[in-house]
């Protein structure tokens, strides 16, 4: 707790809240966006829009915002040399658990934010009837565990690196990959692919009447798996970052 | 005095791949001393405190600190009574000076009064609200030194702590790693390539050389190598290094002289008599001094500063 606590004190004049608030601006801005002027239709739909929007747009956004995220906490140690101090003071494996920790909690804040956000601009429009809770709490539990698979991935990448651009390149490639899965698939095995993975409404749209109809995801056993691969990255990623990291000689 | 070892490595051998940088060290700091590490740059001091530290993995060997084995359970407590600083200060630029020995302190679990105590040491008290990006090289390295002493502990571990100081900033460094056994009873590992330095502020001494520690001992030890001698260079050698012996002297020949111990003139001026009646003649009388620096050289393979 107190290595916790101490993380947020290292933290202090970095701005990493308003960063992460400044990119949540860009995410809002774009829901804010897309769903102006809302039809008759789509008043009828929208609580379950949201919930189809939303993993849409963290699979563009959220790979650089976890980059973003990772790179901030762990540039800190890098620039000052600090691992080579902080390690005679704590394990490496404690050491690595809090930077984990520190950044879930961000990623929390942020994905509670973006639903709140949702819930807010519903009832702003007129969303015709409630919001249903179990829905958005499974929608906002899933979409965290996508972050964190993310977040793990970057962490590891801005901890092992000294130069951070090479994370940020990463984090950059991850959102044109979730552009490009997006128009390609409704699933993918890939890290980047998790949002899509782990949606649970989809879109049916009509090529003729051009009408959208939202439905709750019926997951195949295919795509089961796919979302069941979120899990796999976060201990496929959490365990190899721990080894690298506690193995790494200051 | 002191009386026990408070740090001991008994064979701490550590390889990078093939490359073999400290080679079966057997190290041993007596509690209450200043030890000086000694050795040119690449010799492997940094890595040895490194492996102390528990920073580096050794290959082989074993570490003994306080008295008890340093395990991977063990590690962490016996780090709590130690300080560090290697190679170049650890700071968060961002942070004041003050906020970063409070991270430190709250890690340490030590008290918030040695803040103040170790500021005043290093005399950084009055910029303890200043940016650490905003101090030079100097303050850093002062910074590092009050973050190391925070809690006070029992061992400080120093790797070339005046790196980047001034002339000012290093004398001051060194008259405080002085005083530190004494007034706060902090036995202090100190590296250096610089004999000079470790003349100044070591009473122990270990001189490591690719890899291996070639001398450990007292520095009163390593001066008294510094001795003087005097050559004879005689026209006989061989006969002349008898009668030496004969007279109870211990004598050596080296190339075409012959070496002996430091002498008063008028046995020096007997010698020749005694020499010259033996029809021995007598080329050159040369006092030869071996300094410290020759020492210290002829054990590091003369590639080290002085």
């Amino acid at each position: 707790m107190i290595t916790l606590l101490m993380e947020w004190k290292k933290i202090k004049r970095k701005k990493v809240g308003l960063t992460m608030c400044a990119l949540m601006g860009i995410q809002f801005a774009w829901h804010f966006w897309a769903a102006r002027n809302p039809s008759e239709k789509e008043l009828l739909q929208g609580w379950l829009g949201n919930l189809q929007t939303q993993p849409l747009l963290c699979a563009i956004m959220m790979p650089t915002v976890m980059s973003v995220l990772a790179s901030r906490l762990a540039d800190i140690e890098h620039k000052g040399n600090t691992y080579k101090q902080l390690k005679t003071l704590r394990t490496a494996g404690t050491l690595y658990h809090v930077k984990v920790l520190c950044g879930f909690l961000f990623i929390l804040a942020m994905t509670a934010a973006n639903y709140l956000f949702l819930l807010a601009l519903g009832y702003l429009h007129g969303y015709v009837g409630d919001p249903d809770p179990k829905a958005y709490l499974l929608s906002f539990a899933l979409q965290s565990a996508c972050c964190l698979s993310l977040y793990l991935l970057q962490l590891d990448l801005s901890l092992l690196f000294f130069n951070q651009m090479i994370p940020l390149v990463v984090g950059l490639c991850g959102s044109m990959l979730g552009v490009i899965l997006m128009y390609l698939k409704t699933y993918s095995f890939l890290p980047w692919g998790g949002f899509l993975s782990s949606a649970i409404v989809m879109m049916d749209w009509n090529r003729d009447t051009k009408v959208v109809t939202y439905y709750y995801r019926d997951f195949s056993s295919i795509e089961f798996l796919a979302l069941t691969m979120v899990a796999v990255w976060i201990i496929v990623f959490y365990t190899v970052g721990r080894i690298l990291f506690t193995r790494k000689e200051s | 005095m002191p009386t026990q070892n408070l740090v001991e490595t008994h064979n701490l051998t550590k390889e990078y791949g093939k490359v073999r940088c400290v080679d079966s060290v057997n190290m041993q700091v007596p509690s209450g001393a200043v030890y000086g590490f000694l050795g040119p740059n690449g010799a492997g001091k940094s890595t040895t405190l490194k492996m102390l530290l528990g920073l580096a993995k050794p290959t082989a060997g074993d570490i003994t600190l306080f008295g008890m084995p340093v395990k991977e359970k063990t590690r962490m407590k016996l780090l709590k009574q130690t300080g560090s600083l290697i190679e170049s200060p650890s700071y968060y630029g961002h942070l004041t000076g003050e906020e970063n020995l409070q991270i430190i302190q709250t890690l340490k679990g030590c008290s918030e009064k040695d803040i103040d105590k170790v500021l005043k040491i290093v005399r950084l008290e009055d910029a303890r609200k200043k940016l650490v990006n905003h101090y030079s090289l100097g303050m850093k390295q002062r910074l590092g030194l009050a973050a190391a002493l925070l809690g006070f502990p029992k061992l400080l571990i120093l790797d070339e702590p005046t790196n980047g100081l001034d002339p000012a900033g290093i004398q001051e460094m060194r008259e405080l790693i002085c005083t530190l056994p004494s007034e706060y009873g902090i036995t202090v590992i100190v590296s250096s390539h610089l004999l000079s330095e470790i003349d100044q502020m070591a009473d122990h001494v270990g001189i490591i050389r690719k890899g291996g520690l070639v001398y450990q001992n007292t520095l009163e030890s390593l001066h008294s190598h510094a001795k003087q001698q005097i050559a004879l260079r005689v026209s006989h050698p061989a006969i002349a290094l008898d009668l030496l012996r004969q007279d109870g002297i211990t004598a050596a020949q080296e190339e075409d002289y012959l070496l002996l111990p430091m002498m008063d003139d008028a046995y020096v001026a007997n010698l020749c008599k005694q020499l010259v009646s033996q029809n021995i003649s007598l080329y050159r009388i040369e006092k030869r001094e071996k300094s410290l620096e020759d020492i210290f050289l002829s054990l590091t393979g003369k590639e080290s500063s002085l």
